[in-house]
């Protein structure tokens, strides 16, 4: 009775409206940003006198700004290519592997998620302090890739476990090389997983701001840093302007993996 | 044919045994995670037993100190708050997404995710905005008539209270929607059959039925809020500072290596105790926390 959508009686408008208020709360932060972004007020009013592009004007014309996005792309891609590519040989050694502690160190591998990422923040950066790498490219990759590599593994390896292994065995028997089998057969048949990996891999780095912060020197700082930074000074629309993108790129995203996934799986 | 592939697994089942597979393609990655992630937060954790003096001063320092027992009081609080305030808009939520007809429940999980993917620098900001003396929700209360005055609903706890509470929903929502989803709706028309009213189906049958859903998941939404960082330093303000920004202070502003490391740790040992329990207890995987 409960569990039956029609026979809820009067319940079905209770609970319905919280349904809908609660979806209303989660999204309209979202929209407010986006359309504070477009409005004319300095001061953020809503709703605004007017409608103007100049936040965006002055986000791309700002070198800062500029800087800061392009440094984001670079380190996110890079850590997408080197997050699935790791993801990807752990998790055949993780999945068709026999050995000790095998189910620990998956686990081990997925530690990143749950520790509180303030705690592995300020850690890195007492060893990136001594051993030089604060503040630099290679420092803001590695970084980012020890939080993206659990989401590939879990990814890849949900996948590769969907796998029927003896498929590519009979490549192997019908003349492939065990590595073309692999290749040929195996990844197109998770290359689902490997999408997913890819997709929460660049978000993740994309997205990332804790250890940003910490990672980031005057002349190298992500987009979430520059964000942060700007915010503890004042609320200036521009910063809606810069979170209207960000969002906007999570969401193009999104639909592409969505499309992605639903055409795969066919 | 693949009968010959058992075979030759099966005939050196010592040699097996002794060789083990696999390990290489999982090395390169142990290595990096061992580099990068093990050792410096073995390494930030010993400073704290280390520094200034080897032996327990920080911690005892930390624990005693009138100050920093109120920044763990708001973190414990701010975090039970939020949980209780999720579990209470989230129970009904998942509720009606596991019985709704798919048409529209898909548009509600489409607002979830959007919603938690979206950065969390940016819904923060919105926050910000929103709850200021001039902002949206202030400008609509005082125009409904309910208040006289603006709230201070920002910089201050509140403020981080209703931010957390925004970020959190979706976690406690997508796991509990999946406990609800499996329970067997014949159990509830066994109970209504027998003459059990609609209240007493809720609190007997289906509340029961969802409880370890609910436990696991308020644990989860506990655990990930007292180390949020974000969120709570940028609605809090400076004095309403919650144990991740405390961490941080230490670190950046005031350089102290030891006290920093011993704050982490007391925040480590708090979040792996609450996920042991809830890995014991409901074995359900849990996800993120920034």
């Amino acid at each position: 009775m409960l569990l039956n959508f029609d026979r809820l009686g009067w319940w079905k408008y209770v609970l319905l409206a919280i349904t809908v208020l609660t979806a209303a709360f989660l999204l309209l932060p979202i929209l407010f940003i986006a359309a504070l972004s477009f409005g004319s007020s300095q001061w953020l009013i809503f709703p605004p006198p007017g409608w103007t592009w100049r936040w965006y004007a002055e986000l791309l014309s700002d070198p800062q700004w500029l800087a800061s996005a392009w440094t984001s792309f670079k380190i996110a891609s890079i850590v997408t290519v080197l997050s699935v590519l790791l993801g990807l040989v752990t998790s055949f050694g993780l999945v068709r592997g026999k050995f000790m502690f095998r189910d620990a160190l998956k686990a081990l591998f997925l530690t990143p998620m749950i520790l509180p990422v303030v705690v592995f923040a300020v850690a890195l950066y007492a060893f990136f302090l001594r051993i030089g790498l604060g503040g630099t490219l290679v420092g803001f990759v590695l970084s980012h890739l020890v939080l993206a590599l659990p989401f590939s593994i879990l990814s890849i390896t949900g996948a590769l476990e969907g796998f029927d292994k003896s498929i590519e065995d009979a490549a192997v028997l019908c003349g492939a090389s065990p590595l073309e089998a692999k290749i040929r057969v195996t990844l197109p048949a998770i290359s689902h997983g490997l999408f997913s990996a890819a997709v929460f891999s660049f978000l993740t780095s994309w997205d990332e701001v804790v250890v940003a912060i910490f990672m980031a020197s005057p002349t190298l700082q992500t987009l979430p840093v520059k964000v942060w930074a700007t915010l503890r000074q004042d609320l200036t629309p521009v910063v809606a302007a810069a979170s209207t993108l960000l969002i906007l790129l999570t969401v193009m995203l999104m639909t592409l993996a969505a499309t992605v996934r639903k055409v795969l799986k066919k | 044919m693949s009968t010959y592939i058992d075979v030759a697994d099966e005939a050196a089942p010592a040699r097996k045994a002794a060789r083990p597979t696999g390990f290489a393609q999982v090395a390169p990655a142990l290595a990096f995670v061992a580099i990068f992630f093990i050792f410096p937060v073995i390494a930030l954790l010993l400073r704290s037993v280390m520094e200034p003096a080897f032996g327990f001063g920080n911690y005892a320092e930390l624990l005693g100190s009138e100050t920093y027992l109120k920044i763990f009081g708001n973190t414990f609080i701010v975090s039970g708050v939020v949980t209780v305030l999720s579990l209470l808009i989230g129970f009904p939520v998942a509720w009606t997404l596991a019985i709704m007809p798919a048409r529209w429940s898909s548009v509600v999980f489409a607002i979830l995710l959007l919603s938690m993917w979206t950065n969390l620098l940016a819904r923060t900001y919105a926050w910000m905005v929103l709850l200021q003396r001039t902002g949206l929700i202030n400008k609509v209360l005082i125009g409904m008539g309910l208040i006289d005055k603006p709230l201070a609903l920002v910089n201050n706890l509140t403020g981080v209270t209703i931010g957390m509470t925004y970020i959190m929903l979706p976690f406690i929502i997508l796991p509990l929607h999946g406990v609800i989803k499996k329970i067997d709706p014949a159990v509830l028309q066994a109970a209504a059959l027998c003459g059990a009213s609609r209240l007493q189906c809720l609190t007997r049958i289906l509340i029961p039925l969802a409880a370890p859903g609910m436990m696991a998941g308020a644990l989860m939404v506990f655990v990930m809020s007292l180390g949020y960082y974000v969120t709570p330093s940028l609605l809090g303000g400076t004095a309403n500072m919650m144990l991740a920004e405390l961490i941080a202070q230490f670190v950046q502003s005031l350089v102290n290596w030891g006290m920093g490391g011993a704050a982490a740790f007391v925040l480590l040992v708090v979040t792996l105790t609450l996920y042991a329990v809830q890995l014991r207890l409901f074995r359900v995987q849990s996800t993120g926390g920034r």
